[in-house]
């Protein structure tokens, strides 16, 4: 009995433990926190990406860094925004949000990418936004 | 750079604008003009047979190569001689009376001779050269000299670089130079009384006389009817390499200057004016320089030209001594450097004139900074920063000899170079940043300078635009007549002001002509620059400064289609407002969105690359 109640022990702490595990630190699961939306693109000299997202509520948008500079705008369930700078693979923008755990619920695309001479991208082949974890 | 040495290249560069030839000047009997009209007449030897001396008064006798064994020959003698050998010189006497007006003509070239003559006159002490000419007439020679003191003078006559043969034989014909006018002008008529009129297809041809003892030269007055509403152009063609003829145009009173024009067509002139009144006009004909005191022919017309969607103009000044650069204020009113008068007034939209700054030696370009400091380059190689309260400090004083200057969006400065023509950027503060070499952009460039809607500098170089675009200059138009300080609407549109051409013209932002003209009404304009309202917003005002008439005027604001582009380090849309409007939040104007796209990648719609190059110049 007493091995059981160890061996409960072990679980419980290992999936209470996992449970609690982010890498941010911003908690998971029912709490708020921050999701990451990433940049898959077939350029090299993006300049500007005009996107939205739409799922879940946000309840704010910032830069993922700070070379880059964001604006957005909230229309219901829709969040329309431009991200500026010299953007590359990856990380551009962070959303906070009050459920992490709704991450799976976002959807995000790219609208219009302007090259680092402002001009503007003829086609999106090649372009994806992903918001992750 | 010595004064004396930007003195004269400030004089080049506004010599930019100007006039050709002819006085009527007629020559008495055995004179060049008979001479040249029996020749005319008469049966010319083909030059590749032996030249034949013609039947003459007076045959030359060696030697004749000093004064002091000169020939002697009067006054309505024809004579004839050879410039047999090198170094051969044959020289002439004549015994004048003060007042003559002689003119000495020589014929070679044009009776089959080879001798490409140089003729000189000789004061009666035997070695100082009065007066000297190589080609008139061709390779012929000929001279026209008010005779001061009476004397005996001389006529000395060679090959050019002391060449001579036997076969270089020659006439010479001696005579008196009388202005009784040419073609269908009829002397005197230097007065509105006795103006010529240009005749059914408005056309006339007359002479211009040598420059006499009236300063002024011989000028011819034409007549013509103008009628209200139309807009006349007055063209001389001349086509002479002597001289230099300039036009202007008279009201019916003939005395009233309305507008003036030097070298529209290389050196000969033509100008362009909206008739306000209809009545009677005087053209007017005369010539800045003549060498030799010869005399030029030349045709004057007279046509009805379409006025542009600039025209009519209107003037908001007038008095001013030599206006040249142009600002617009915070508040609208407008800021114009006198050029001769060593001041900048400000012009109030009612037109009333003041004193803004005095004491800056000939202000060149002008340009507001961010915070409403006028900023005027002076020909004493200094920029001045003037407060709103008209105090001025030198501001800038590294530049070898500073003309043009533009403020940025990002509050930079920029100036053009004219000792080492570059292109001069520095910090809001006058620190110096970069230096791009402008000689490779040719012509007079880099020379007048505006920003662009992006925010980079484009510069004119005469008859092109060049931006600076990384570092690197591009040609943006091209082909244009003289183009000097011109300006930009919202859309990038160019608006070039051509003061030899006397108009204004219209290029979209790839260069391409909107509109020539977009106005004609200018006489001669060289900067233009856009109106802005009491909250400092550029407006749909454009206005412009013409030196030679003293005037600003303002182009006709129904012909102009956008707003002027906001000029300095102001910031016409507040970033905020930009993005949320691309982002769906509206609040712009049909002008804003022009804005931001022309700042951008002008693709006829406000996006994504719009945005990002607002951002670039408005960091």
């Amino acid at each position: 009995m007493k091995r059981r109640i160890l061996s409960f022990a072990m679980v419980a702490a290992l999936s209470l433990g996992a449970a609690c595990y982010d890498s941010t630190g911003n908690g998971y699961g029912g709490g708020p926190g921050t999701l990451v939306l990433r940049l898959t693109t077939p350029h090299p000299d993006d300049g500007a990406v005009l996107f939205e997202v739409t799922g879940p509520p946000v309840e704010s948008v910032a830069a993922a860094n700070g070379s880059l500079r964001v604006f957005t705008r909230h229309e219901g369930v829709r969040v329309v925004g431009a991200v500026v700078g010299d953007l590359a693979n990856g990380a551009v923008v962070t959303l906070q949000v009050p459920d992490r755990a709704a991450a799976a619920g976002y959807s995000a695309r790219v609208l219009e990418v302007s090259d680092r001479q402002s001009v503007l991208r003829a086609s999106l082949a090649g372009y994806a936004l992903r918001v992750a974890p | 750079m010595s004064p004396l040495r930007r003195s004269w290249i400030v004089l080049l560069l506004l010599a930019l604008s100007g006039a050709p030839p002819a006085t009527a000047q007629t020559q008495s009997s055995g004179s060049w003009r008979d001479v040249v009209r029996l020749l005319r007449e008469a049966h010319i030897v083909p030059r590749a047979g032996p030249a034949r001396l013609l039947e003459t008064d007076l045959a030359e006798r060696e030697p004749d190569n000093e004064p002091a064994t000169a020939n002697l020959a009067a006054l309505g003698v024809r004579a004839t001689g050879v410039i047999a050998e090198h170094g051969d010189v044959d020289t002439w006497a004549l015994d004048l009376t003060a007042g003559t007006f002689l003119s000495v003509d020589v014929d070679a070239a044009s009776i089959g001779s080879d001798l490409d003559p140089v003729i000189g006159l000789i004061a009666p002490n035997g070695t100082t050269t009065l007066a000297f000419n190589d080609d008139f007439d061709g390779a012929d020679s000929r001279i026209s000299f008010r005779i001061r003191e009476s004397g005996r003078y001389y006529v000395a006559i060679r090959g050019f670089g002391d060449s001579g043969n036997p076969s270089f034989n020659y006439a010479i014909h001696f005579g008196t130079v009388v202005c009784l006018g040419a073609g269908t002008e009829r002397e005197p008529n230097g007065a509105a009384g006795t103006a010529s009129v240009l005749g059914d297809d408005g056309s006339g041809t007359g002479e211009l006389c040598a420059l006499d003892d009236d300063p002024a030269g011989d000028v011819d007055l034409w007549a013509f009817t103008g009628f209200a509403g139309t807009t006349v152009e007055l063209d001389v063609n001349a086509g002479s390499i002597f001289g230099d003829p300039f036009l202007a145009l008279f009201a019916s009173d003939g005395t009233t200057r309305l507008a003036f024009n030097e070298d529209a067509d290389g050196s000969d002139p033509r100008l362009q004016f909206t008739i306000g009144t209809t009545g009677t006009y005087f053209a007017a004909v005369s010539s800045r320089t003549h060498p030799g005191g010869n005399a030029f022919p030349y045709t004057l017309r007279l046509r009805t030209v379409a006025a542009g969607p600039g025209d009519p103009i209107t003037v908001r000044a007038e008095g001013l001594s030599t206006p040249f650069g142009l600002a617009v204020g915070g508040t609208g009113d407008l800021f114009v450097g006198e050029l001769a008068g060593n001041r900048v007034v400000r012009v109030s939209a009612t037109g009333a004139v003041t004193t803004f700054v005095a004491g800056i030696l000939a202000p060149l370009g002008l340009a507001f900074d961010g915070f409403d400091r006028l900023l005027v380059v002076s020909q004493d190689g200094a920029v001045y920063r003037v407060t709103p309260q008209g105090v001025a400090s030198r501001f800038i004083t590294d530049a070898g000899f500073p003309f043009w200057i533009a403020v940025a969006p990002d509050g930079r400065i920029w100036l053009t170079d004219v000792s080492d023509r570059s292109l001069r950027r520095y910090s809001r503060t006058g620190q110096f940043e970069a230096r791009f070499d402008g000689i490779g952009i040719g012509g007079s460039g880099p020379g007048p300078l505006a920003i662009g809607p992006a925010g980079e500098p484009f510069v004119s170089n005469g008859a092109e635009i060049w931006k600076l675009t990384d570092g690197r200059f591009e040609r943006v138009l091209g082909g244009a007549p003289l183009i000097r300080a011109f300006a930009f609407d919202v859309a990038g549109n160019i608006y070039g002001p051509a003061p030899a051409a006397g108009r204004v013209l219209l290029f979209d932002p790839a260069g391409r002509v909107l509109a020539d003209p977009f106005a004609i009404g200018p006489d001669a304009p060289v900067t233009l620059a856009f109106g802005r309202d009491a909250t400092g917003a550029t407006v749909k005002r454009l206005f412009g400064v013409d030196p030679n008439t003293g005037r600003v005027f303002e182009m006709n604001p129904a012909g102009l289609t956008h707003r002027g582009l906001p000029a300095g380090d102001t910031l016409p849309i507040p970033v905020d407002v930009a993005a949320a409007a691309l982002l769906g939040a509206g609040g712009l104007g049909a002008e804003d969105v022009l804005l931001l796209d022309a700042q951008g990648n002008h693709n006829g719609r406000y996006d994504i690359g719009d945005l990002q190059a607002y951002l670039r110049s408005h960091p």
